[in-house]
């Protein structure tokens, strides 16, 4: 077992331990367009005063109850602290988010892969150079889709 | 057992002082409790035990309260969390915990500040009245304010366990007024017996909010409500400005110069 915890092949298709109802229609709870972090704006109405979540990518992937449990009531930036070039702008934005838009609160949300937590960095450095002070949470998932831990940071 | 699940902690505890030794096991500590108004449900779901402790819990006090019933086994509730392995506060209940280091260390000099006027001629009005002053500015303006002005609102105000907390604060506030009518008519024992009984009632007062109060308030507080809590309390901050905290933190700095030295002749 060795290379990039980030890229390895696993395969858990055989998961037998489904705890949960999928009865009924799950609505989506996004309330914006964009979403990338390059194509969102701070200025958007849809982040003044709002409580952000800036998601990896996989995470709603991976975390079965991503809208109901984590996007519900927030907005959203999403970003791959791994792939994404120009990674700068995202400290800037989030910087923005805080002082321009005055967001209530900030939820970044990483998978448990160690290149994630290049993600949970960007929040705090955001966060960090901004003026005006918010709470920061961060949340991890496993990668069959549980939550590993959630703490403000 | 669902009617003495509603009754009040001291009312059980009084019919039946085996159910406070139970408790006593599980940290729970209501025995001496001043109020004791909690009622049971409240009291052990505050703690969030793990689900198997709260069940055996459960059971021995309803064993001890009813000897002759036929009990049934602990039915154990596995779809509830259970207590995170060390306490985790949101950031704005973070800042009062630390706020409560500053008070806890001008509680930790009030037996030698008390050993000091006890051993002078004459009682140093000057000292006991900076103390009060930390006390009412900092410790009950700047911090206890925070908390019923802020930080009660978000939960059910009317629940015992915040009764208890506002009921903490007042009988503080007496203990303080006749430190300074002690302090006025240079009454030693007066000074002595209301520092000590300040002394005694935060330092329970900060632990049970600490430990118990603060982690099951941020467990009922959604993100928002964190954001806005937040928000709301470093407003109040700004309100006083930053010179308030900074020079109540030399204040103690200099008491706790002053009285290392007394103890150190």
């Amino acid at each position: 077992m060795s290379g990039c915890p980030g890229s390895k092949t696993i395969d858990f298709s055989e998961k037998t331990n489904q705890e949960g109802s999928e009865t009924g229609k799950r609505p989506s709870q996004l309330r914006q367009w964009p979403i990338q972090m390059h194509l969102v704006s701070p200025q958007a109405p849809y982040f003044q005063g709002k409580d952000v979540l800036l998601a990896a990518d996989c995470s709603a992937f991976a975390l079965g109850d991503f809208h109901k449990d984590y996007l519900k009531g927030k907005s959203i930036g999403i970003a791959c602290p791994k792939l994404d070039s120009d990674q700068e702008v995202y400290i800037e934005k989030i910087k923005s988010l805080i002082d321009n838009a005055k967001i209530n609160t900030l939820t970044v949300m990483i998978m448990q892969v160690p290149c994630c937590f290049g993600l949970a960095q960007i929040a705090k450095e955001g966060a960090e150079k901004a003026s005006r002070k918010i709470p920061v949470k961060q949340v991890v998932v496993g990668l069959e889709g549980n939550i590993l831990s959630e703490e403000w940071i | 057992m669902e009617n003495v699940l509603n009754k009040e902690i001291k009312e059980i505890i009084d019919a039946c002082p085996e159910v406070g030794r139970i408790l006593d096991e599980y940290g729970i500590g209501c025995v001496p409790c001043s109020v004791g108004s909690c009622l049971l449900k409240d009291v052990v779901g505050i703690h969030n035990l793990d689900p198997e402790q709260e069940a055996t819990l459960m059971y021995r006090i309803e064993k001890a309260i009813y000897p002759g019933r036929n009990v049934p086994k602990p039915v154990v509730d596995k779809t509830k969390k259970s207590a995170p392995k060390k306490i985790s506060y949101s950031p704005p209940v973070k800042k009062l915990v630390e706020e409560h280091v500053l008070i806890k260390r001008l509680l930790a000099l009030i037996p030698t500040i008390v050993e000091y006027i006890e051993g002078s001629i004459k009682v140093d009005k000057d000292l006991i009245l900076k103390c009060v002053d930390f006390i009412r500015t900092y410790a009950d303006k700047y911090h206890h304010m925070k908390e019923e002005d802020i930080l009660f609102k978000y939960v059910d105000e009317k629940a015992e366990v915040i009764q208890v907390m506002y009921k903490d604060h007042d009988t503080g506030r007496a203990h303080i007024r006749q430190v300074v009518e002690g302090a006025e008519k240079g009454n030693k024992a007066q000074i002595k017996e209301h520092l000590f009984g300040y002394r005694d009632l935060l330092t329970q007062h900060i632990k049970k909010e600490d430990e118990i109060l603060y982690p099951w308030i941020d467990r009922q507080l959604s993100t928002t409500q964190v954001g806005e809590i937040f928000r709301k309390c470093n407003e109040a901050d700004a309100s006083v400005g930053d010179e308030l905290p900074r020079k109540y933190e030399r204040f103690i700095v200099e008491l706790e110069e002053k009285f290392l030295q007394e103890v150190a002749k």
